[in-house]
Order: C-alpha cells, then sequence, then structure tokens
C-alpha cells in the first residue's frame, strides 16, 4: 500500500504503540490519585507537556484535550466574553474552527470571515480592515490543510500589534506542529492546537497551548482535572504515546525527505499536461486537478492499485462544493476534479514516483473513456 | 382475553384458487411473526391471534400491518358469546365526556338479540358508566365494536387498524426489480410485492465512477423492502464498461436510451435464467427524459417475452415519495452518492428516440458481448429482513 492521505490521519509509530501499552496495561493507574504509583503518572504527564512547549518554543501552559476538535472548540469558546467584543476567522478553516464561528454567530456574536487568496493564505489586507480594538479573539490555521498553504504568523501579529494589540491569537496547528520548524513565541501567539494523529500518534488525543491561562475561562466542569480547564481523567496511554510520537518526529530531516518525494512525485505528474498541481508553501500537501475527470473516480480507481490519496471534504459537501477551494476561485468542476496528496517521510523516492505514473496512467484511461 | 382479530379482504374473489390464497396467506402471517409465541385460529371470515406476549403487542402488530393481503386488524376482547358476559366488558370502557357509537356485527343468527337490539343494550351500559358521555349515531368522537362470529364468540375492540391490502406475497409469481438506489424503484418494487409479487432485484453499478457507499446504499434499500417480502436475491451487476462503450462510439443525446436498452436486455436474460416471470421498473411518465412515453417504446422494445410493469407510471413525484416515506426507504434513498446514471449524464439526453434511431446508435456497438459481458460480471447477494 502507498498511504498518501497523511494529512487526514497518519499511522501510529511502533514505539508509540508500545508506550501505549505500556500505559493501558502496567502503569494504568489513575494520575488524581495519591499513591506513589499514581503520583508518577502525573510526572509523566508533566514531561509530555514539557516535550510540548519545548516543540513549540514557548512558555506556558499545555492543556491535553481528545484532538483538535475539542481544543480549537476550548480556545473560542473559553475566550468568548460578554458585550459587544468582536472575532474573527478565515474562510479556509478546518470545521472544528468553522462551525465553532457559524455557532457564534448564530448566538450574536459579531463574527467576521476573512477572504482567501488566490494562494491559499488569508487576505492579510481584509484582516487589517476589520480588526479594531474590540476585536477579542483571531483564529486562523498555520498550515492549510486542504491547500498546503501556509499563512504568514509574522505578518498577522504585526496587523494585531497595530490594530488590537489586546485581541488574542489562536493558531490551529494541526498541520503545521512537528512538520515545520517554527517557534511560536516568535508571533506571540496565545493559543495553538494540535492533534495527536496527524504526526503519527494516536487518535482521540491532542493539546491546546496556552499563553496566558487567566485569558481562557472554562468550559467543561467536573473533576477538575488539567487546571479545572478539562475536566476528566486524562487519557494517559494516548497522551504518553503522542509525547513519543513528537520526541521522536526529526522535523529538519524529514521535512527535507518530504520535499524531495514530493519533487519525485510531481515531476511524474507534470509530464501530463491535462493535471495541473497546486502546491501550497507546505512540501506535505499537493493538490492536484485532474482536468475532465472527477476526483473521486480517480481516487477508486487508485485504491484498486492499493494506492490511498483523499479528496479533501469534497465528497461530504457536494452541493456546495468545497468551501476552501471554492473561497480561493476554484469553480464546481475544478472542486470536482480536486485530489489531495499529502506525504510522510517514511516513503520512498520509488514509491512516490510509482504513485506519481499510476495516477497519471489511471487519470489518462479514464479520460480517454470519458472525454 | 385479549386477541388480535385480522381481517382480509379481496381473498373472496378468488373463487376455486381460494385455498391457495388463503393458504400462502396463513403461512405468510405465521412467518411475519417468527420468534413470538402465539397461537392461530381461523372463524369463518376472520383470524385470530391469541396466546401472544402482550408486551409485545405493538412489535406484533406493526409486524402484521407489514403482511399483504390483510385488510384491517383489531385489538379485541374475546368472550363467550353470551349477553351478560358482553355487558360486563362493555360496562368496563371508560371514555369520560365524549360522544360514542356502538357497533354491532352479527354472524352468529343464534344470538338471542338482533344487532340493533343488542347495540341500544350496549349503548344503555356505557351511558350508565360514563355519566358525562351522550350516543352520537352520526358523529362519534368514540367508537365501540362488538363482533359476533360463527364459533360462538363475541370480540369487543374500540380500533380498526388498517393493513397493507392486497394480495398475499408469493400468489402472483415472481419479478426482477431493477433497483437503482433512487426514490422510485423500491416504491415500484413495494407495489408489486402488494399485489403478490415475489422479488428478486438487479442493480447496476459503475465502479470506479460510482462509491461503493452507492451499492451498500442499494443492499440497504433491498433490505428495507425484505421488510415487506422477507427475503431479496439482489442480482449486482457492473456496468461501467458498457457506459464507457456507449459513451465512446454513440451520439450523447443516445447514452441513456442505449443504456437502458442494454440494462433491459440483461434483466431479461436474468429473468429467464432465475425463472422470473416480468421486469419492474421505477419509471413513471415524463419524469425524466428517459420515461417519457417514446423513450420507453424504445427501452421496452428490447424486452421479446416478458412484461415489463411500471407501477409508478401514473404516479406524481409527491406520491411516491409518500410510499416511499410509508415504507421507510426514503432517507435511504436521498443518500447523496451518485448512481450509474448520473455519471455520464449528457447534457441534452434525446426526449423522443425512435427505434430506428436507437438501433442505428447501437450498430456502433457490440451488443451481445456487451450484454454478455454484463452476466458473467454478475454477483448475487442474498439478503434477509434481520440480515
Amino acid at each position: 500500500m502507498i498511504y498518501l492521505d497523511n494529512a487526514a490521519t497518519t499511522k501510529m509509530l511502533e514505539g508509540a504503540v508500545d508506550v501505549y501499552a505500556k500505559y493501558a496495561c502496567q502503569s494504568f493507574f489513575n494520575p488524581s490519585a495519591g499513591y506513589n504509583k499514581a503520583i508518577n503518572i502525573a510526572k509523566d504527564l508533566e514531561r509530555v507537556r514539557n516535550i510540548i512547549l519545548n516543540k513549540l518554543g514557548a512558555k506556558g501552559d499545555v492543556i491535553f484535550t481528545s484532538g483538535a476538535t475539542e481544543s480549537n472548540n476550548l480556545a473560542i469558546f473559553g475566550s468568548k466574553r460578554n458585550g459587544k467584543w468582536e472575532y474573527v476567522f478565515s474562510e479556509g478553516e478546518h470545521p472544528s474552527v468553522y462551525n465553532v464561528a457559524k455557532e457564534l454567530e448564530s448566538q450574536g456574536f459579531i463574527v467576521h470571515f476573512i477572504g482567501l487568496r488566490k494562494d491559499g493564505q488569508i487576505d492579510y489586507e481584509q484582516l487589517e480592515s476589520v480588526l479594531n480594538e474590540k476585536t477579542r479573539l483571531i483564529s486562523t490555521m498555520h498550515v492549510s490543510n486542504e491547500t498546503g498553504a501556509i499563512n504568514d504568523l509574522h505578518l498577522i501579529d504585526k496587523i494585531r500589534q497595530k490594530k488590537c494589540p489586546k485581541a488574542l491569537l489562536h493558531i490551529d496547528g494541526v498541520q503545521a506542529f512537528c512538520k515545520l520548524e517554527y517557534n511560536i513565541t516568535d508571533y506571540n501567539i496565545d493559543l495553538y492546537t494540535i492533534s495527536g494523529h496527524k504526526f503519527c500518534g494516536p487518535k482521540g488525543v491532542g493539546a491546546l497551548f496556552v499563553k496566558n491561562i487567566s485569558s481562557l475561562k472554562n468550559t467543561v466542569f467536573g473533576g477538575g482535572q488539567e487546571g479545572g480547564y478539562r475536566s476528566g481523567t486524562e487519557n494517559v496511554p494516548a497522551i504518553m504515546a503522542m509525547g513519543y510520537a513528537i520526541e521522536h518526529y526529526n522535523t529538519k530531516e524529514n521535512y527535507s525527505k518530504v520535499e524531495s518525494l514530493k519533487e519525485a512525485f510531481l515531476a511524474e505528474i507534470r509530464k501530463e499536461d491535462k493535471i495541473d498541481t497546486i502546491e501550497g508553501d507546505s512540501p506535505y500537501i499537493v493538490g492536484l486537478n485532474l482536468k475532465g475527470v472527477n476526483g473521486e473516480t480517480i481516487m477508486r480507481a487508485l485504491q484498486d492499485e492499493d494506492i490511498l490519496v483523499g479528496i479533501g471534504s469534497a465528497c461530504s459537501t457536494k452541493k456546495a462544493g468545497n468551501r476552501v477551494l471554492n473561497s480561493i476561485g476554484y469553480n464546481l468542476n475544478e472542486i470536482k476534479s480536486h485530489i489531495r496528496i499529502s506525504f510522510i517521510a517514511d516513503l520512498t523516492i520509488d514509491e512516490a514516483k510509482f504513485a506519481g505514473k499510476k495516477i497519471v496512467e489511471i487519470y489518462n484511461r479514464i479520460w480517454e473513456n470519458v472525454k | 382475553m385479549k386477541v388480535i382479530l385480522l381481517r382480509f379482504g379481496e381473498l373472496y374473489l378468488k373463487g376455486h384458487n381460494r385455498n391457495i390464497f388463503e393458504n400462502t396467506l396463513i403461512q405468510n402471517i405465521k412467518n411475519s411473526l417468527t420468534g413470538e409465541t402465539f397461537s392461530f385460529s381461523k372463524t369463518f371470515g376472520r383470524y385470530v391471534i391469541s396466546d401472544y406476549d402482550e408486551k409485545r403487542q405493538d412489535e406484533i402488530v406493526s409486524k402484521l400491518k407489514k403482511v399483504f393481503g390483510l385488510y384491517s386488524l383489531s385489538i379485541a376482547e374475546e368472550v363467550d358469546a353470551q349477553l351478560e358476559t358482553i355487558k360486563q366488558v362493555v360496562s368496563n370502557i371508560k371514555i369520560g365526556k365524549q360522544s360514542f357509537k356502538v357497533f354491532v356485527k352479527r354472524a352468529d343468527k343464534t344470538f338471542p338479540l338482533s344487532s340493533m337490539e343488542l347495540a341500544r343494550e350496549l349503548g344503555g351500559v356505557v351511558l350508565d358508566n360514563n355519566n358525562e358521555s351522550t350516543v352520537d349515531l352520526y358523529n362519534p368522537q368514540r367508537e365501540i365494536y362488538v363482533d359476533i362470529r360463527l364459533n360462538h364468540k363475541a370480540y369487543i375492540f374500540d380500533e380498526i387498524i388498517k393493513c397493507q391490502g392486497g394480495l398475499p406475497l408469493g400468489t402472483s409469481g415472481k419479478g426482477l426489480l431493477l433497483l437503482s438506489g433512487g426514490i422510485d424503484s423500491p416504491v415500484a418494487g413495494y407495489l408489486m410485492a402488494k399485489r403478490g409479487m415475489t422479488l428478486e432485484a438487479l442493480h447496476f453499478h459503475s465502479y470506479p465512477y460510482t462509491s461503493e457507499q452507492a451499492r451498500d446504499k442499494v443492499i440497504e434499500l433491498a433490505r428495507l423492502l425484505c421488510e415487506y417480502v422477507g427475503e431479496i436475491k439482489l442480482h449486482i451487476v457492473s456496468f461501467a464498461r458498457v457506459q464507457e462503450e456507449i459513451h465512446k462510439r454513440c451520439k450523447s443525446e443516445f447514452m441513456i436510451t442505449i443504456m437502458r436498452r442494454i440494462m433491459m436486455r440483461v434483466a431479461e436474460r436474468l429473468c429467464k435464467a432465475n425463472n422470473l416471470g416480468a421486469i419492474i421498473t421505477g419509471e413513471s411518465l415524463g419524469q425524466v427524459a428517459s420515461q417519457t412515453m417514446q423513450s420507453m417504446t424504445v427501452t421496452g422494445n428490447v424486452v421479446k417475452e416478458l412484461p415489463v410493469f411500471r407501477p409508478c407510471i401514473a404516479m406524481d413525484k409527491e406520491d411516491i415519495i409518500a410510499v416511499s416515506k410509508d415504507i421507510d426507504t426514503y432517507e435511504t434513498s436521498i443518500l447523496p452518492y451518485e448512481d450509474c446514471c448520473t455519471v455520464f449524464l449528457p447534457k441534452n439526453p434525446v426526449i423522443k428516440p425512435t427505434i430506428k434511431q436507437a438501433e442505428q446508435e447501437e450498430s456502433y456497438l457490440n451488443i451481445d458481448s456487451l450484454v454478455e459481458e454484463c452476466i458473467n460480471r454478475e454477483e448475487v447477494i442474498t439478503i434477509r429482513k434481520d440480515s
């Protein structure tokens, strides 16, 4: 199998599975309990918090959650304040931010949606035009899961400092964390979301980085775990396995490997003029526009060759098309013929080339039949 | 004793064949209650289900309501047909301030009172026990029925629950339903089954142009139909090759016409191989280009020896949707997976094709070998109610 849908999820590292098993079956104690065995688990969780902080290059708090959706909900609802505050999002957000924004809007809050530029980044001029002293929160993504576009966080921070220095900046870092090298203190980020299963950790676990915990309000009530911000017994096996995955993710080396995988892959794709490539800034994600052919058809024909690719969210919202692609100016036909390729470093160059060749071959075969 | 009283409709009309119809109906009733404990008995003109678990009454009723050939049913109190006993039961009826009417039917003419006399007598009993109630013979709020049968039993009930009607499943032969995944074809299958026809089904899929989910959806629709027909043998045929060939070689506006002619040929072949006597489609006159009178003439023309039944032909879409909601297939039918007809959909499909034009287009294809390929790629799944 050649798996090219790593933006959807990744295979867990075997070492992470071992860690998971250890904390599920041997060191299974509830970290809130009072005996030493349990206290040691609580210490282990602290260690993972530090691993995350180190990777982010930041100082602050880390709240463990069930994944990015929960982190994003906590970041946004937790920042919400009564009064005439305004909230700013982009059209390119993942549903776990976008639909939270829609919910805020339906509750009567003032919500702004910033459009996307052709290259998939947010429209910074529009951002500047909507920010004002009433802006409470700016929430946008680091790397687009659809296009691989990387938003200029430095610029976003600069605009914020100029227009609304007190506003909070939340960044959904799901497709960036571990994959890119950066230091979030450079951008004065207040809240940052990560998700365990995007970098070979387990599903069902994630975290929210919080620079200044007093800026956040509690949204879930219960036993008071995670400083009261996320009650419920910690998912210790998954948190520990996530920590292992972060420690074993070589960001720099993987990045350059993925760059060469992408190049080898695209070299094959470029042999076919009818296929357009959409290259975001992150080498991990590439879009292909397979003119005249339905992307879903190609996706299924490829699965018969044991090659798995993504079609983004195009299939679930057939009628509306894909919101993000639509927002960067794609028409419905272009959206239909779009597939998403997302890499991981443990692929070989030969596999990348082979997949590229197969895509061209299958595309041509189907194109002949449907042209 | 609490019983369920069952009434059947058209069986009366079936003369010499009445036994076959009745035995089939009884068997179907018993099959529908597989897994339930109950006793079954016949009295002239009625069936009676007794000794069942009253806690499961709602489930049992809902199963019986899906048996074709049953006209209506009532939950009744069964007692010996003696005036005092009947009065005793009626005296327990509490209707508060509501107006009422007593309906008496007396098949047992040996009962000492006439229907009218008994109704009057029982009306008095109801009034005695419900001070604020009144009799209203024309527009009563509550109806109380007393049915005295030839077995010298009286059945007292207050509701007649409508059932499916139709003819017992299995008394009208077997047909092959073309099941697309849309709203109409499950309704067509249901309507034919209601007239006693046992079903097999044929689905054309177009992988990789259509998805695995589209195929699963059709399997689910067949399973939902099994609620009424018990079991369906579903024939699944891959059609992508045929569509590619038509797309390549024929005029695009004839895509659907030729496709459907080939589907009909495959259907007739499968009917013969499986001993099925009719082809059933969900077509409705004028609904889409391929369902005009001319289109159906051209697609029906390739079927040489069998009838093509189109029970939805004169129904409005709204009415078809209403039936599909009734039989619970609607929510599945509207799941948004492309079916094989939408994949190669031409912009301007021909509305009034002729047989001659279709034959001309088909001359560019090797029809026999395409049909043969379809038959060879056939996959068969047997689907049952509880699978």
